[in-house]
């Protein structure tokens, strides 16, 4: 016990600095991932066979080759592209945060465009002949209709996606970023106390996992009112 | 014929002429023409099969029709070929003559995640333009008129079959159309449910809506429609003033529909 007291006291504020860090992956991932994800779903269900071709061959990219390579590609790959070094983004595209932050948006939109797309075929076809009987276009029954139904249809799905996205930006730590599990890393390579740092680590995670529970719980319960009060 | 209250005393507000519609090589309508004039109830009756459905169906567009005309308020709805199909020339069109022709579904289809409120008030803001108190005053009016008031804030899942389809007919009422389509809108009803249904029905024959039913209930064909059409394998088999064509069929086949149905 001793052992983990001094841990704390020694790395707490290294542990609080790499789970801020953590956050600020998931948040900002999640929320441009599922922005994202609308448009990948909506490319995927299109009429275009060239649209819905390309969609179909990111999202299979993606969700076919692992996490950690795609960092690498990302963060290894993008300067081997003598257009990309002289790009005015190359200052920002060099940075490592960003590169996790580009593969994380890019491979979780795979796998959410997926979750919308289900969402959006489950939409009962008789909610969306009705409003195109009552006069609404194509883009009103998607504003009103569809996806405001689909995203109820998606969100039980969609928490566990975000908590996939939560445990997979720990790769984040093989290109250089000290988030919770790099810095999980130094103190255990500081320490020799291996098994208490991750034991600390892996509470943290534990924890962030039950936050994200909550928050998805809280909007089920807002979103998914309709079906919840009928029970 | 003139009728107390105007029934088939009006202007054309439906002409639908040699309509035609065939699902791959299965032809499903063979060629149909309807006209209903302001205040007429017009009754559709046929076995499962015969095509009323689609025929009411393929009058607002939600099936494409293979061939025909349909005129709304004299507007004709433009068709053009794409790709070898026949599909509508402009979507803009549609759209705008939908919003005239209000449709009753047999499985209501009232929009799950919104409210009953707001059911009602989603088509007359976001297709005809009202603001949100005026939509809101016509909403809980056409409410009240089937019986719904007191559910406004309700989720259709939290209502019954009968309410949810009252719900609906408010919404289609609620978008002051010309022409009101009703596709067998008491057949996913229990029995004990079907009267409240047919009675608001009732009442809107009575102040003149005009109204395309397709339906089982011979009584309500009988009572509130001013015409009857028999559908028969994609045809018109009979047609005609409803007490005298249902007591006394000319066809064959619709004569056998009747004693089959029982009513």
């Amino acid at each position: 016990m001793q052992v983990f007291l001094d841990i704390v006291r020694e790395y707490g504020f290294d542990f609080l600095e790499g789970t801020w860090l953590t956050v600020q992956l998931v948040v900002i991932s999640a929320i441009l991932g599922f922005l994202l994800a609308v448009p990948v779903a909506l490319a995927r269900l299109s009429d275009s066979r060239i649209v819905a071709a390309t969609a179909s061959g990111y999202s299979l990219f993606f969700r076919g080759t692992p996490l950690l390579v795609q960092i690498f590609l990302v963060y290894f790959g993008l300067g081997q592209f003598g257009f990309v070094r002289d790009s005015i983004l190359w200052p920002l595209l060099r940075e490592p945060f960003v590169c996790a932050l580009i593969t994380f948006v890019l491979n979780t939109a795979a796998y959410s465009g997926e979750i919308v797309r289900g969402g959006i075929l489950a939409v009962p076809r008789g909610e969306v002949e009705a409003a195109r009987a009552c006069g609404m276009s194509t883009a009103k029954t998607y504003r009103l209709v569809i996806l405001p139904r689909a995203f109820s249809i998606c969100l039980p799905a969609y928490s566990n996606e975000v908590i996939i996205l939560m445990k997979g930006t720990s790769l984040a730590s093989t290109i250089t970023l000290l988030e919770l599990t790099g810095m999980a890393r130094l103190a255990a390579s500081a320490t020799y106390q291996p098994i208490q740092v991750f034991v600390i680590a892996g509470l943290i995670y534990y924890l962030m996992t039950l936050i994200i529970a909550r928050i998805f719980r809280v909007l089920e319960a807002r979103y998914n009112r309709y079906i919840t009060d009928a029970r | 014929m003139v009728t107390p209250n105007g029934h088939g005393n009006g202007r054309a507000a439906l002409e639908v002429t040699g309509l035609r519609k065939a699902f791959g090589s299965h032809e499903v309508l063979k060629g149909i023409s309807l006209t209903a004039r302001d205040h007429d109830v017009v009754a559709i009756l046929g076995s499962s099969g015969s095509g009323k459905s689609t025929f009411l169906r393929c009058i607002n567009l939600l099936e494409i029709p293979s061939a025909g005309e349909v005129r709304v308020k004299g507007e004709l709805i433009e068709m053009t070929q794409r790709r070898g199909e026949p599909a509508p020339a402009n979507m803009k069109q549609v759209d705008r003559i939908r919003s005239k022709l209000s449709m009753v579904f047999q499985q209501f289809n009232l929009w799950q995640h919104m409210t009953v409120l707001e059911n009602v008030t989603a088509g007359q803001i976001h297709v005809l333009g009202r603001d949100k108190a005026e939509a809101t005053e016509k909403a809980e009016a056409m409410l009240a008129k089937v019986g719904v008031a007191d559910k406004r804030s309700h989720y259709p899942s939290q209502l019954s079959g009968g309410q949810q389809q009252r719900v609906a007919i408010a919404r289609a009422l609620a978008m002051d159309p010309e022409v009101m389509l009703f596709d067998e809108p008491t057949s996913a009803l229990d029995p004990e449910l079907v009267n409240e249904v047919l009675r608001v029905m009732r009442s809107l024959a009575e102040e003149g809506r005009t109204m395309l039913v397709v339906t089982h209930e011979i009584g309500f064909a009988r009572e509130a429609a001013n015409k009857v059409m028999f559908l028969h394998q994609g045809l018109v088999e009979d047609e005609g003033e409803p007490r005298a064509l249902l007591a006394n069929p000319n066809s064959e086949r619709f004569r056998q529909f009747l004693s089959g149905s029982l009513k």
